[in-house]
């Protein structure tokens, strides 16, 4: 083939599909996103806890951060579809693999994020005489989730990165969509190159949404957006200090 | 007046794993004052692991009163001062913050109803080394989240009674900085008035200068003075022993997990223990 016959254009014609491949990932990947991140807090929390409420965190965080996303969803739609007698759908399975897998990764870096939380800052909420719950929320959970933030990013795109293995059973994500389009035209390079550039893409932009999260999330706030929000609160400060000088 | 030795209890005893070095007779802390004392601690003991750091402390503190801690590093200072409010639990005998009790309790005497941590601690205040800010939130709202969560004060009141308590460290005019924007020795003035805005019976100071520039040491041992003229009770572990003999109603010096010797400010001048003596001239 030479480079005249690659039709580049077939990618604007087919935008519609690729584009809704792109969707279809992002909302398995968001699903799971949330649900691991809930999951992999209480799993983090298990892990630091008491024995064998520990162990068995240990052990779910060994056996799920060992396994491929391949290997995950065929064994979820599959094989415990038939063990549970359930249906999974499609969209189900992916959603369900993503989280087992990624509540594993989440445990681990809840668990370093908490721990990097000085234990002085807890000490000193201890003796201001607040309780372990109100520390917890107030204190070491909010410098925890800012230190947490960028490998949360990281997950999420390496969510939507593994949802391209879910095409394996049928998933209607973005190298389903470029199988099936290519099937019609045999422009694999085209085609691919496109799927290259989609998952690139996304990768790019989610990233700078979690930069710009933390970056609002730092005290002083940087960025418009939060400067907005936070600086409220700075201002109502500024006025009560103005009344009273 | 001070007394150097225990005029009624503690009986002396003679603990096993004591080092060899201790004297037997556990010194009682106290300038004496018959007023039932804000803090009480008696026959305190504790242990990390099979090591005991703290070998039978007897220490009272009335009202108003302001004690100093010294010793080498090491000593147990820190871990007298984590004991009265319950960051380190105590192992034996008791800890008694203004008739709240804690504490395993004290050997030949009946068992009294013993208080929850959380009552104790919120009749004391403590400042940190490490000043311990919280560094996502303003230097107001480092001061106003606990009167909200303990108080239980409406936001409006707990911003109002942060901000009178930064006004008496002299930072109500940066009331919305952050910690990362502030230099340490403000840090550590938001620090005390977080404690203070508490209202506590009586404030813990852990070497609050010695994280410290030297050219800020100054302006946080000034206000500490400023809350000692004020009538302040105040429990001082500290190395600056000119700002002790300013301050020091009683002064305490330990070594090795055991109280050796108490005085007022005549103790840096003559001291009696010979340890006392070695310490004391090797710090000057
Ligand atoms: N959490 C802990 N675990 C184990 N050992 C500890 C712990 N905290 C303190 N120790 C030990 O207890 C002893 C007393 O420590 P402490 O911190 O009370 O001394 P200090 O007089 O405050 O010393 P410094 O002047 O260095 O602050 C030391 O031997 C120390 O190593
Ligand atoms: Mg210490």
């Amino acid at each position: 083939m030479d480079i005249s016959s690659y039709d580049w254009g077939l990618i604007w014609d087919y935008r519609g599909d690729l584009l809704r491949g792109l969707l279809t990932a992002l909302e398995v990947s968001g699903v799971a996103l949330v649900i691991a991140t809930a999951a992999g807090l209480g799993l983090a929390m298990l892990r630091m806890g008491r024995a064998p409420l520990s162990w068995l965190a240990v052990v779910y965080i060994n056996v799920f951060r060992g396994m491929p996303a391949l290997v995950t969803v065929i064994w979820i739609y599959f094989g415990v579809s038939l063990l549970l007698g359930v249906n999974f759908s499609v969209f189900q399975a992916g959603v369900i693999a993503l989280s087992l897998l990624y509540s594993a990764f989440m445990a681990e870096i809840f668990r370093s994020a908490l721990q990097a939380v000085p234990p002085g800052h807890r000490e000193a909420g201890l003796a201001l005489g607040m309780p372990n719950g109100r520390i917890f929320f107030s204190v070491v959970a909010p410098q925890a989730f800012k230190i947490a933030l960028p490998n949360v990013g990281s997950m999420f795109i390496g969510m939507i990165k593994d949802t391209s293995t879910f095409t394996v059973i049928g998933l209607l994500e973005v190298v389903r969509v470029t199988q099936n389009i290519n099937a019609q035209t045999f422009q694999p390079f085209v085609l691919y190159t496109a799927a290259a550039a989609i998952y690139v893409l996304a990768a790019f932009v989610i990233d700078i949404f979690f930069r710009l999260a933390e970056a609002s999330l730092s005290s002083p706030p940087r960025g418009r957006v939060s400067q907005l929000v936070r600086g409220r609160k700075q201002r109502r400060i500024q006025a009560l200090v103005a009344e009273l000088t | 007046m001070n007394t150097l030795e225990p005029s009624g209890p503690p009986t002396p005893v003679v603990h096993p794993s004591a080092p060899v070095a201790t004297d037997p007779a556990p010194v009682l802390a106290t300038t004496g004052d018959p007023t039932p004392p804000v803090v009480r601690i008696r026959q305190l003991r504790k242990s990390f692991g099979s090591l005991e750091v703290l070998h039978g402390i007897d220490l009272d503190v009335h009202a108003g009163e302001h004690v100093v801690l010294f010793g080498p590093s090491g000593s147990g200072k820190s871990t007298v001062l984590r004991s009265i409010n319950l960051l380190e639990e105590p192992n034996s005998g008791s800890v008694c913050v203004d008739g709240v009790e804690y504490g395993p309790g004290v050997a030949g005497e009946p068992r009294v109803k013993r208080g929850k941590p959380m009552a104790l601690r919120r009749k004391v205040g403590m400042v940190f080394q490490q000043f311990n800010l919280f560094p996502h939130l303003t230097a107001l709202d480092n001061v106003s989240l606990p009167l909200r969560s303990v108080k239980g004060m409406s936001s409006e009141d707990a911003m109002r009674k942060a901000a009178e308590s930064l006004r008496q460290v002299g930072l109500l005019e940066r009331a919305a900085h952050y910690p990362g924007q502030l230099s340490g020795g403000q840090q550590q003035r938001v620090a005390i008035a977080r404690a203070l805005s508490q209202d506590p019976k009586v404030m813990l100071f852990d070497e609050p200068t010695s994280a410290l520039d030297p050219e800020l040491v100054g302006e946080v041992l000034r206000v500490m003075h400023e809350l000692a003229d004020a009538g302040m009770t105040m429990v001082v572990v500290t190395h600056e022993l000119g700002f002790a003999r300013e301050i020091g109603d009683l002064n305490v010096f330990m070594d090795q997990g055991a109280i050796v010797e108490t005085g007022s400010s005549e103790l840096f001048d003559n001291p009696t223990n010979p340890r006392t003596q070695d310490f004391i001239r090797a710090v000057r």
